[in-house]
């Protein structure tokens, strides 16, 4: 079963999929969406992680170090970021962070990822702004997205007709360039929620 | 004189360079640690993780060639052996005046 959902707290996203694996769905993958096998319902305890590594040794190490002390790794790669980790044994820990500094650590981690996107974007996006005449120009007069002679001039059905015609077509000229505004956006708002959450994390408990 | 800016060492620390006078691989450190702490200081491996990796780029430990291919062994340094001396010292001074002012 695929379900599309996106999550930037960790802590929900947590208590989530152990709730799927109470109604009996089992996290298999988690790549744009999420998609779960069919079980016996089960209480099972996830845990999230974000870690980057340099080499597969420090991957295999970091793996074995959480299953040494009862937590299997479920989903993750050496550079996926996102790393999943699901309760092996009922008397070890219940988390995989034993204090607030570590706690915070990984939405500190997830921010500064987000934060060098955006960083990568603005200059892209200034570019595509500053020297595309087409996008810079479309914001201030639409009218150009439209390139069938005498549009302008139509009227009644005959421009009706026309100009649904070829509003797709306009549309689909500027949403190249819409994209990176808007992706950028995201990647800041991402940051911005991580910052707060890491901040959040600190002064709890 | 002018005190080390890493100190006061924090108690997770204190205990993963104390537990690394011998060579050590990340479990087992988490082990020694419950161990020397009568069971007070309990680490989890995420956190565990990321001190090690701290205390790595202070140079306070180092990672050490070891026949265990999926665990890295780490061993404190002749740095991290002095900034544990230190703190020492520094909780000998507290509890010595401590115990004075209590008499």
């Amino acid at each position: 079963m695929y379900v599309f959902k996106c999550f930037i707290n960790y802590g929900k996203e947590e208590e989530w999929l152990s709730e799927m694996s109470k109604k009996g769905y089992e996290l298999v993958k988690a790549c744009f969406g999420y998609t779960f096998k069919k079980i016996t319902p089960e209480e099972a305890i996830y845990r999230i992680d974000y870690r980057q590594f340099k080499t597969i040794a420090d991957f295999i190490d970091y793996c074995t170090l959480f299953e040494d002390s009862g937590w299997k790794h479920i989903i993750g790669s050496k550079s996926s970021g996102t790393q999943y980790f699901k309760k092996l044994r009922p008397d070890s820990d219940d988390d995989i962070f034993s204090d607030n500094m570590s706690k915070a650590g990984r939405y500190k981690r997830v921010s500064k990822m987000w934060g060098t996107l955006a960083a990568t974007y603005i200059p892209i996006t200034i570019a595509l702004i500053t020297t595309n005449s087409i996008g810079y120009k479309a914001f201030l007069n639409p009218k150009i997205l439209y390139y069938t002679p005498g549009l302008w001039e139509k009227t009644g059905i005959k421009f009706i007709g026309s100009f649904l015609f070829e509003t797709p077509f306009a549309l689909m000229r500027v949403l190249p360039l819409l994209l990176f505004p808007i992706m950028l956006t995201l990647f800041i708002i991402f940051y911005y929620k991580a910052e707060k959450l890491a901040k959040e994390t600190m002064k709890s408990m | 004189m002018k005190r080390d800016k890493n100190l006061p060492l924090t108690e997770t620390t204190y205990y993963i360079l104390l537990s690394l006078l011998e060579p050590a691989h990340g479990y087992f450190i988490m082990q020694k640690i419950e161990e020397l702490s009568e069971g007070q200081v309990r680490l989890a491996a995420g956190t565990l993780y990321g001190a090690i990796e701290n205390l790595i780029k202070l140079e306070f430990i180092m990672p050490i060639p070891s026949e265990d291919k999926r665990r890295k062994v780490y061993q404190i340094t002749e740095k991290g052996k002095e900034i544990l001396k230190l703190d020492l010292e520094r909780m000998q001074h507290m509890v010595s005046i401590t115990q004075k002012a209590l008499d």
